[in-house]
């Protein structure tokens, strides 16, 4: 059944691109093409908003249905959550925090006090207090709680207490009043505040639910609440929900009457897109060519916070010490990856298979967050083969026994064998032979191994044998402090890279004492440590990612920034 | 026929605990589980994983979490769904009523059509529109049912804007009102036909094949000689004769019924067993994918029995026991 599902995978892809080009042409390019995504991007409808009418929001995947910030485990979940609810706090498109319902004080990074807005309703009628926010976190930190946001919630003071059953609420709330309450940490940190989780819950439906059966319970499931907007009223499971618009909104008016959001298989998208079946969708980079021609959409991008990269195995990792216990040989010589990075051709790499919804990168922070190195600081690594080839010569690797490739300098066999993760995706083989062509091109004997994803990333995190270097991506969020996936005692830093110099700026970039809360003094310190990883190259970086909207003409007042969509609240439909 | 039916659902009972260690070994030998494959750090950490694969018993020995799963299967409690946290009973529940109307639908498609086809085929056999009904069976069973799909909605949905592409109902029409009803036929219809329409081969020479035999038959040179009339000869007594081995199908197709249509579900996104299926081996959703795989293997045993009582039933001249 598995090789069936990859067959159709396959097979799906390859119909859908005749499929796709059938109705590409017959339509006159002549619709331009999407604003380029620098900062901010606005929908496309113009003039004063319109009032009324109801919007059809595409969904190319379906959701789990488990339609609760607390609960929810997918971005396709996190999507449909975000018609409806949203957070205390938001983000500019610097992604730094501002206040939304709730603001707050702090004098030393450690106690927060917030202020809640007076007023703000959930959609049972019921007025938002601190009361379900600390519901909220209590849930979180419950024993039985499922879901996955524990470390959001771990960093207050007692919260380690109360999940272990010592202590019957976390010591590190103090509720005020209704609108006001303080909240500790157990230590003062920069990202305190962003790495809270600033979701409110609703007691006034879900304090009777024992928190083991919240998830799996119908206020989640099929009537859940929020304080958005827009207010469910009807899910049809795996297929549609039907929102309409709360007139007890408490941040100013609202103007569609409903939206009304569907699921659509890949293979439909361009063709409901063009029918006006559907106002706006996420789009595959895939689509993006055969959606461009299309008169009545546009194409919106905007930066997003993914990257890739190809890792190098430079050690090996013990999660139950978490340390680096061995070093590994092969990789461990800079010129070599320098080599490796000069022989890439990463803007023809990312325009044949992200078809120019990418950008070459440099370095593993997003561009969009403030803390990112400009290129002018970073070594930028331009294709170049020559020089790759003489660094490599330089190096020791050189030819010696004239069978065209390179050995390495002891005059052994040297062969880069790049593993990539297989997923039905037939662009993944191509992508990843592409790569190990570019190597081969400069004289490094290149093979290729597709593993099947879920082996691959065990075989990744579990450093097996057989992985050398290998392709991998990751998302960052709106904390953009890279310590997660960096430090040498972290399970998540895959190439096992070990640098202890390295790892104390970026200790010290969330060292209250060192960089008090001044924001240009922790840019400071993660620019130097970016100019480091940026010469070292424990991986190579290849691209960031760029997240595409699909809007209808008719459909205004939508904009978009790094942060992800402004409110719903403010878009609208012309007829 | 009572005995015979016990003791093939004894006979039954091996077979399935076979069948569930199979299935039990197939689903942990897949890599990976439902927690591993791409990770988002935002929402997760490395302890989490770790406590939520002590949680789910992925750490136990395989002969435990065997019998763990088989003592709550044996007594109907199929498991929580690790993707939907739901149990998964209720999971499968949701989509059946979608998952039989499509099927159903699918299956009054065929065989009209097959009915019609074997008839005619039948009562004029190597002529020209025997062929062409033999040509036309054989391409649409040759033709994979995610290309007609496409092309289904792309042409009937699209171009031609009859049916809706992608769905089981409008979610606008008020639930249980008569527009919700003709909402659903409306919606259920092109996945139905791109189904029915697409396996009628079987059935269609099936019948036309028995028809030719029955009409060579001793019977039929009989009623010719009384003077009955052909058409009488074709519509009763040969038809009622070459519908026995149909019957037989049912049973068959009393697994396909539940099972859903795993491609096509998906195209439409039509909210089914199918598709269920396919996004439990993609997510590794264990207990959902060793529940369906066991119901679809019960209904399978099951719709084998069925059919050999069912050929019992409507042919004397078979005896059980």
């Amino acid at each position: 059944m598995k090789k069936k599902s990859l067959l159709w995978l396959f097979a799906l892809v390859l119909i859908l691109s005749a499929f796709l080009a059938a109705c590409g042409g017959s339509d006159d390019a002549s619709s331009e093409s999407g604003s380029e995504g620098d900062g901010s991007s606005e929908g496309t409808a113009e003039g004063e908003p319109q009032k009324g009418g109801t919007l059809v929001y595409g969904l190319d995947a379906p959701p789990e249905g488990l339609f609760s910030s607390a609960f929810y485990g997918i971005a396709t979940d996190a999507e449909v959550i975000d018609l409806f609810d949203e957070a205390l706090i938001s983000y500019n498109e610097n992604l730094e925090p501002e206040p939304n319902v709730a603001s707050w004080e702090t004098e030393d990074n450690k106690v927060f006090n917030f202020k809640f807005e007076e007023g703000v309703k959930w959609h049972n009628g019921e007025e938002l207090t601190v009361n379900d926010w600390v519901f909220a976190l209590e849930t979180i930190a419950d024993p039985d709680y499922d879901g996955p946001r524990y470390a959001n919630v771990q960093t207050i003071e007692g919260a380690e207490a109360y999940r272990s059953g010592d202590a019957d609420s976390i010591s590190g709330i103090e509720v005020v009043s209704d609108y006001e309450i303080n909240i500790t940490f157990d230590e003062a940190r920069v990202n305190n505040l962003t790495n809270l989780w600033a979701y409110p819950l609703p007691e006034s439906v879900l304090g009777d639910v024992p928190v083991a059966e919240m998830s799996a319970s119908e206020w989640v499931r099929s009537t859940p609440i929020g304080i958005g907007p827009f207010k469910v009223d009807k899910i049809v499971p795996g297929e549609s929900v039907e929102f309409s618009k709360f007139d007890e909104y408490w941040n100013g008016e609202v103007n569609l009457d409903k939206i009304v959001l569907r699921v659509i298989d890949n293979s439909s998208v361009v063709g409901a897109l063009q029918n006006n079946d559907i106002d706006m969708i996420s789009l595959q980079p895939v689509s993006g060519p055969e959606v461009e021609p299309l008169e009545n959409v546009e194409i919106v991008t905007y930066p997003g916070l993914t990257y890739y990269y190809v890792g190098f195995k430079l050690g090996k990792f013990d999660n139950e010490s978490q340390t680096i216990t061995e070093e590994l040989p092969k990789y461990q010589s800079k010129e070599l990856r320098q080599a490796m990075m000069y022989a890439l051709n990463r803007q023809e790499w990312v325009d044949a298979f992200f078809f120019g919804y990418a950008d070459v990168v440099n370095k593993p922070v997003p561009s969009a967050h403030w803390n990112a190195a400009d290129d002018s600081e970073l070594i930028q690594y331009e294709y170049d083969p020559e020089k790759s080839k003489q660094m490599l010569d330089e190096a020791g690797y050189v030819d010696t026994n004239d069978d065209g490739f390179r050995e390495d300098p002891n005059g052994d066999e040297f062969v880069v064998k790049f593993s990539h993760y297989a997923t039905g995706n037939p662009t993944f083989e191509s992508r990843a032979q592409q790569i190990a062509q570019y190597f081969e091109e400069v004289g490094l004997r290149s093979e290729v191994e597709m593993v099947e994803v879920n082996l691959y990333y065990d075989m990744v995190e579990k450093d097996d044998a057989s992985i050398e270097t290998f392709f991998g991506g990751w998302g960052t969020g709106t904390d953009p402090d890279p310590s997660g996936l960096w430090k040498a005692d972290q399970l998540w830093n895959y190439p096992r890279y070990n640098n202890p110099e390295a790892d104390q700026l970026l200790d010290d970039a969330l060292d209250i004492e060192i960089v008090g809360t001044d924001q240009e003094k922790r840019k400071e310190l993660y620019v130097e440590w970016q100019k480091i990883v940026n010469e070292e190259l424990p991986m190579l970086y290849i691209a960031e990612l760029e997240e595409i909207k699909a809007l209808n003409t008719r459909v205004g007042g939508v904009e978009y920034d790094v942060s992800g969509q402004n409110s719903p609240a403010e878009w609208f439909v012309t007829e | 026929m009572l005995k015979y039916s016990i003791r093939r659902l004894l006979g039954m009972i091996p077979m399935l605990i076979l069948i569930s260690i199979v299935v039990f070994s197939l689903a942990k030998l897949m890599p990976g589980d439902s927690l591993s494959g791409e990770i988002d750090p935002l929402n997760t950490s490395p302890e989490y994983i770790a406590e939520m694969r002590e949680k789910l018993g992925y750490n136990d020995p395989l002969p435990v979490q065997y019998f763990n799963w088989i003592t709550g299967f044996m007594q109907g409690d199929f498991g929580k769904s690790t993707r939907f946290q739901i149990p998964v009973f209720d999971l499968i529940m949701e989509k059946v009523p979608n998952t039989l109307l499509l099927g159903v639908t699918a299956l009054v498609i065929t065989y009209i059509m097959a009915f019609i086809m074997g008839m005619y085929s039948g009562r004029r056999p190597y002529t020209l529109g025997d062929n062409a009904i033999a040509g036309f069976n054989y391409v649409m069973l040759a033709i994979p049912s995610f290309v007609a799909a496409v092309f289904a909605i792309y042409i009937f949905a699209f171009q031609l804007n009859w049916f809706p592409f992608a769905g089981s109902v409008d979610i606008l029409v008020e639930e249980g009102s008569f527009e919700y009803y003709v909402s659903r036929m409306h919606h259920v219809l092109l996945p139905a036909i791109v189904l029915g329409a697409m396996s009628t081969a079987s059935y269609t020479q099936f019948l036309r094949n028995d028809i030719i035999e029955n009409s060579r038959k001793d019977f039929v040179r009989t009623a010719r000689a009384k003077g009955t009339p052909i058409k009488k000869i074709y519509n009763v007594h040969i038809l009622r004769n070459s519908i026995i081995p149909l019957v037989t199908f049912l049973g068959f197709d009393f697994a396909a019924l539940i099972g859903g249509a795993i491609i096509t579900e998906t195209i439409f996104t039509y909210p089914g067993i199918g598709q269920l299926f396919l996004e439990s081996v993609t997510s590794r959703d264990y207990p959902t994918l060793m529940a369906l795989t066991m119901l679809l293997s019960f209904l399978t045993l099951f719709g084998n029995l069925l059919a050999d009582i069912l050929y019992g039933v409507v042919d004397p001249r078979i005896r059980l026991d």
